[in-house]
């Protein structure tokens, strides 16, 4: 029934090597049309799955398994080359294609003049293509496939300026926390396998509740495990620094891959494995409180940075932090409500800074940007959509999706008022440096005279303008995310009504804008003032923590001493000394014995007749 | 003719050929030594074959008669190639696989 969604797949897929292979001989209009054409198409494709799912009756709404063929069968291990269409993983496809081929659009204009523009499409091609494997997935070993090209595709894309080494820096970071992610993902798996003797999704879910009871050591290890991996690709603490940096990326890659999609693959695989994670409450606990934690930490962090595109990464962190939070507390459909605004708002923030970006000729620091509210009006007004949405505005998507899980954390079963009053810090300080960012990049005089931005070509504005619509609308679609989901997560989340602390939420928000105007209305001298009286909190914050420091000092450092000391020590004097004195004693000891060679006839029957009479002497005496 | 007469000669006319071929320098003498030793081992053998009422040591003694005529017929074009090129007949100076 669900046959044509291999077709979802196959399509950036297809993208993906004809771009790969006849990139360079094909025109840039063929490129473009090529690379969102394929994404666009798997968009349409999904929205015939989704169909196909609301049409099904109630009883079969969990979607089903589309199998290809059997890959694998040894033994009793058996591989299905299969996908899960239900309801979540189409939610995923949605979201997947359909932010994908707005960005495709956007990088249209945006990468309009790098030479190497195939190189570009294909790879994100290729990613979107990865991120569909990653949640068509209908068993662990195709989510780690899928898990595993995603890091590819985002090392790649980080790395696309190949010549800048900060780039290139970045993306091997990235790649090497993704991978230690990665390990915890394969041994969870071995583990999943050993338990249940399958890797089938339904098999393992079906079978989890009759086989642990909660908190058995042996759940609360997988869980922990597969927790890694969400931790590092969601950039929760303590795997988060990589996000930051991998801003070095185009800023279309930011929107895609490090706000709207991949990054929330954590928030998905735990969706995705809620069953296993319902049998760990202790573990429950850890995702709420890791990302509660990472939500205030990150905002922290955004307030101070002068990076426009390092605020919104910073920003992206906080945000999956309240998804985790959600997960956490067990309202899975709020978190991936949120997942879904977030996608949109985050998406176009990134795509407007984009623009800024590309208007300013690169300029990132929002120190020289200033007054483009009236030289980009476009840009402008969808910059503060987004930034009303990401600040929890009343009906914009960020208030609902936002303000639930705010709530559900006070009055959820799992939640408590710790998780609610951080949830909250973190909702002013969000409101407040969004609006910084804003007040310093659009409004006031320009700070940068030299510069000569202007508004940026129809593919850029195109999307921007849609995505500001969903932004702004997106928070309608609440209840039927809800309904949707319902039959995955097998209930609807509860939703909660309290007035009071729905009031102070929205104080809060509002509050953080407020501050962040009154902020942008002292003068320099002030600010200036405040930055020496909170000196020491201000660089704690500017230099994220020190961890990248404490990283470098713990595990970076010592690592390379032990490699330096190796080298020294086993491989110059260990292996390298025993393998060239196996060498030198073998010629010594030829040099010893070789005068017997003389060459001469002569000598040689001399010694071949001594040899003979001291045998035969032998035989005879003996 | 006893046993102890035919290993008497048969290893007499061995030593004289081993001391033949370590003690002279021309080539050609050194494989009429080489030859004088193959055919010592030869008449033991037919000698033998004759004291056992056996075959095989005649049999045996036909192969190594053949086996020799080959090696003469490689070892002579060896030294007339050596010859030619070096105009000598020295076993000693030929010594160039000197280790």
């Amino acid at each position: 029934m669900f046959a044509s969604s291999w077709l979802i797949l196959l399509f950036p897929l297809t993208g993906f090597i004809f771009l790969s292979w006849y990139g360079k001989r094909i025109s840039k209009a063929f490129v473009g049309l090529i690379g969102c054409g394929t994404v666009g198409m798997s968009f349409l494709t999904s929205l015939v799955a989704l169909s196909d799912l609301l049409f099904l009756p109630a009883e079969e709404g969990v979607g089903k398994v589309e199998v290809l063929y059997q890959w694998v069968s040894a033994a009793n291990f058996k591989l299905d080359l299969a996908i899960l269409v239900d309801p979540l993983s189409v939610f995923m496809f949605l979201i997947v294609t359909g932010v994908g081929f707005v960005i495709h659009v956007y990088s249209i204009g945006y990468m309009q003049d790098d030479p190497e523009y195939s190189r570009f499409f294909s790879y994100l091609n290729l990613f979107i293509f990865s991120m569909l494997v990653l949640v068509a997935a209908a068993d662990f070993f195709f989510l780690i496939v899928g898990w595993a090209l995603v890091g590819l595709a985002s090392y790649l894309l980080i790395g696309f300026y190949k010549e800048k080494t900060s780039a290139v820096l970045a993306a091997r970071k990235a790649f090497v926390m993704n991978v230690i992610g990665d390990v915890g993902m394969v041994i969870a798996a071995f583990m999943i396998f050993e338990s249940f003797g399958t890797l089938n999704f339904i098999d393992v879910f079906d079978a989890a509740p009759e086989m642990f009871r909660p908190n058995d050591d042996q759940i609360l290890l997988i869980t922990l495990l597969l927790l890694v991996g969400a931790f590092a690709k969601s950039a929760q603490l303590p795997l988060h620094t990589w996000l930051p940096d991998a801003m070095e990326g185009p800023t279309p890659v930011s929107a895609l891959i490090h706000a709207a999609t991949m990054v929330t693959a954590g928030v998905y695989l735990i969706a995705r494995c809620h069953v296993l994670y319902e049998l760990a409450p202790f573990t429950m606990y850890l995702i709420a409180t890791v990302g509660v934690l990472t939500a205030i930490f990150a905002g922290t962090m955004g307030m101070v940075q002068y990076d426009i595109k390092r605020v919104i990464a910073y920003s992206t962190m906080s945000q999956l932090g309240y998804m985790f939070l959600a997960m956490g507390i067990g309202v899975y459909s709020l978190g991936m409500f949120h997942l879904m605004t977030h996608a949109f708002f985050k998406a176009l923030l990134f795509l407007a800074a984009g623009s800024v970006i590309h208007a300013l000729d690169g300029e990132q620091d929002i120190r020289k940007m200033g007054g483009l509210k009236n030289i980009m009006p476009l840009t402008h007004a969808t910059f503060l959509i987004g930034a009303l949405a990401l600040a929890g505005f009343p009906l914009t998507s960020g208030y609902f999706s936002k303000e639930a899980i705010i709530l559900s954390s006070y009055h959820a079963e799992m939640g408590n008022f710790v998780f609610w009053a951080i949830a909250l810090i973190t909702a002013g300080m969000t409101a407040f440096y969004i609006f910084r960012v804003y007040f310093a990049t659009f409004i006031g005089k320009t700070r940068s005279p030299d510069a000569h931005p202007h508004e940026s070509p129809l593919t850029m504005a195109l999307p921007l303008v849609f995505l500001a619509v969903l932004a702004l609308a997106g928070g309608f679609l609440g209840p039927l995310v809800d309904a949707f989901l319902a039959p995955v997560f097998g209930h609807e989340a509860h939703h909660f009504h309290d007035g009071i602390l729905e009031t102070i939420a929205l104080i809060v928000g509002i509050g953080g804008i407020a501050t962040a105007a009154l902020m942008y209305q002292v003068s320099k001298d002030r600010i200036e003032l405040m930055k020496e009286v909170f000196a020491p909190l201000y660089d704690l914050l500017f230099h994220k923590y020190y961890v990248d420091e404490i990283y470098d000092f713990l595990i970076v450092k010592p690592t390379k001493a032990i490699g330096t000391f190796m080298e020294e020590k086993a491989e110059k004097q260990g292996v390298d000394f025993a393998v060239d004195q196996v060498g030198f004693q073998v010629k010594e000891v030829s040099r010893g014995i070789s005068f017997w060679q003389t060459g001469r006839v002569r000598t040689y029957a001399l010694n071949m007749v001594a040899g003979m009479v001291i045998i035969l002497l032998f035989v005879v005496f003996m | 003719m006893g046993q102890e007469f035919v290993l008497l000669v048969s290893s007499t006319v061995f030593c004289v050929g081993a001391c033949g071929f370590i003690i002279r320098k021309n080539p050609l003498i050194m494989f009429m030594s080489v030859e004088l030793m193959l055919n010592s081992v030869n008449f033991l053998l037919i000698a033998y074959s004759s004291f056992l009422n056996s075959l095989d040591g005649q049999i045996f003694a036909l192969i190594i008669m053949t086996v020799a005529a080959a090696e003469v017929v490689v070892g002579l074009a060896i030294i007339l190639t050596i010859f030619r090129t070096r105009h000598e007949m020295d076993v000693d100076q030929i010594n160039a696989l000197k280790g």
